[in-house]
């Protein structure tokens, strides 16, 4: 079953007239996708497309449809459709707009009328699953920017979609916060099976718990598939091929030598199989 | 205070000023300073206030020297000062004693402010401590390609208007990606709830009958 699906469509902004082209595209119940491409490619309009902001939010002229959940996006409200999909903007800060981490967290639940009593409850449940438990009562000022995200998430989560959509979520965290966010994220996309779609540059990254890759290039899906089919392919066809890391790099260069590896997850898993590899070429040049 | 209904402690300070502008005797304005001096120490609060306090101190006595050349009685002049600090610190009071999000709950459910308005004034509390760090951020960004920044006040009036134009393009994004935020989360709804609890217990009601008692008296004394 599909969690997201492009049905050949096209979108313009208003005033700048780029956007999408012609996207067709599927993305599975309980996936991880991982969308890259270079800057200005379509991928933040591809996330926002899938939360209806585009185009209700922004206007322009589209055409296609975009279905989440078995919901066209243009037919429903934004609001409707973000009970199904949590966006975490890439300018995550701007996103929170409450006072406290309690009240921040609560702030969907109260504009959707739940009522007060069980209130409480859901926030504290989507501060626990984010590691956020206890800081109910701190303001945002006194957050980090690793803690101003996982509560962006938080207030995400609380509404309990079923997709999440993360716009560039590290590109103002440090390695550590970077790598603790994208745990946080593959913990949710396993333990809870929420389909994850995630627009990032850094592939090493992310590629750790990525099941599939789209690359986008001027507006259009350029690649899509499962991610060592899409990663092989970036390679051979030169698509945005700047970006894939180096172990996967150095993996295709060795699978032109005949030699055969399994899909690497890890680097570890990497480090494992070269290391054998090494190995056994030493043994044989050594009985040669 | 903090155990009061964030209504309740709106009620306080509007019932304060009122008794600041009946009153003139400079004794029991200076009382009702001392009372909510020694609230505030309650509340735990005196530390983090006493720079504000002593510059609010400083403007009253200001306010209050600057009338004296005109003929005006001193215990006038002095009257007026204290009017003006009892007045301030009982906002303080309410601020520091009150979590924003309950006293926005309480206007809008219980003094029907549409909520639009009561928000419009959380997220501007919410932004402050973003647009400090921007505008340093602006100025360190100036210093950086050789600004110089005079002691001239003139000077740094221009020097500050170079940095709005930077924040306040950042401030239109900023809003733009907070709208987004807004909307993605059903804000303006019919049917809003509130997660705070805002209703007025018995000692509310207790609170309110005093207030209403001792400004019955201030109006009869006077």
């Amino acid at each position: 079953m599909e969690a997201v699906r492009f049905e050949d469509f096209s979108y313009q902004y208003p005033k700048t007239g780029q956007g999408l082209d012609r996207v067709t595209l599927s993305v599975p119940q309980g996936s991880f996708t991982v969308v890259t491409g270079t800057n200005g490619s379509g991928k933040t309009t591809l996330c926002l497309a899938m939360t209806g902001l585009v185009p209700h939010f922004f206007g322009g002229a589209m055409s296609g449809r975009v279905m989440v959940e078995g919901y066209n996006t243009a037919d429903r409200a934004v609001a409707d459709t973000a009970a199904n999909v949590g966006l975490v903007m890439e300018d995550y800060e701007s996103q929170l707009v409450a006072l406290t981490v309690f009240d921040e967290v609560a702030f969907a639940l109260e504009n959707a009328a739940v009522p007060a009593h069980l209130i409480r409850d859901r926030v504290l449940a989507a501060l626990e699953s984010v590691g956020l438990a206890g800081l109910e009562e701190r303001e945002l000022s006194a957050l980090s920017g690793g803690q101003k995200q996982r509560l962006a998430v938080a207030s995400v989560l609380v509404s309990r979609p079923a997709i999440l959509v993360l716009d560039e979520p590290t590109s103002a965290l440090d390695p550590e916060g970077a790598a603790d966010l994208y745990e946080l994220i593959a913990r949710l996309n396993r333990e809870q099976g929420i389909t994850v779609v995630v627009s990032e540059h850094d592939l090493a990254r992310a590629l750790p718990h990525a099941d599939s890759v789209v690359v986008m290039a001027a507006g259009r899906v350029a690649l899509a598939g499962p991610l060592n089919e899409v990663l092989t392919r970036m390679l051979s066809e030169q698509v945005y091929d700047a970006a894939v890391p180096s172990l996967r790099r150095l993996k295709a260069a060795l699978e032109t030598e005949q030699r055969q590896f399994s899909a690497w997850m890890t680097a570890g898993e990497a480090a494992a199989e070269i290391n054998a590899c090494l190995k056994s070429t030493r043994r044989l040049s050594l009985s040669a | 205070m903090k155990s009061l209904a964030p209504l309740c402690n709106l009620l306080l300070m509007i019932m304060v000023s009122i008794w600041t502008v009946l009153l003139w005797d400079p004794a029991l304005l200076a009382l009702l300073l001392a009372l909510e001096l020694g609230l505030l120490a309650v509340a735990g609060q005196l530390g983090k206030l006493a720079k504000a306090l002593f510059g609010l101190f400083m403007v009253a006595m200001f306010f209050a020297a600057i009338q004296l050349p005109f003929d005006v009685a001193v215990a006038t002049a002095v009257a007026s000062g204290l009017k003006m600090m009892v007045m301030t610190v009982a906002v303080l009071l309410m601020l520091a004693t009150t979590r924003l999000p309950s006293l926005t709950a309480a206007l809008v459910r219980q003094v029907r402010i549409p909520y639009e308005y009561a928000f419009m004034f959380t997220s501007a509390l919410r932004f402050m401590p973003d647009f400090i760090a921007e505008s340093h951020a602006v100025r360190e960004a100036q210093v950086c390609r050789g600004y110089v920044h005079s002691k001239n006040p003139l000077k740094r009036i221009v020097a500050y208007a170079a940095s709005v134009e930077p924040m306040v393009l950042r401030a239109i994004t900023r809003s733009d990606t907070m709208a987004m935020s807004l909307e993605l989360r059903g804000f303006g709804s019919v049917n809003r709830t509130f997660s705070q609890q805002i209703a007025f217990q018995t000692r509310d009601y207790l609170m309110v009958g005093f207030l209403a008692l001792v400004t019955a008296a201030v109006i009869v004394c006077r």
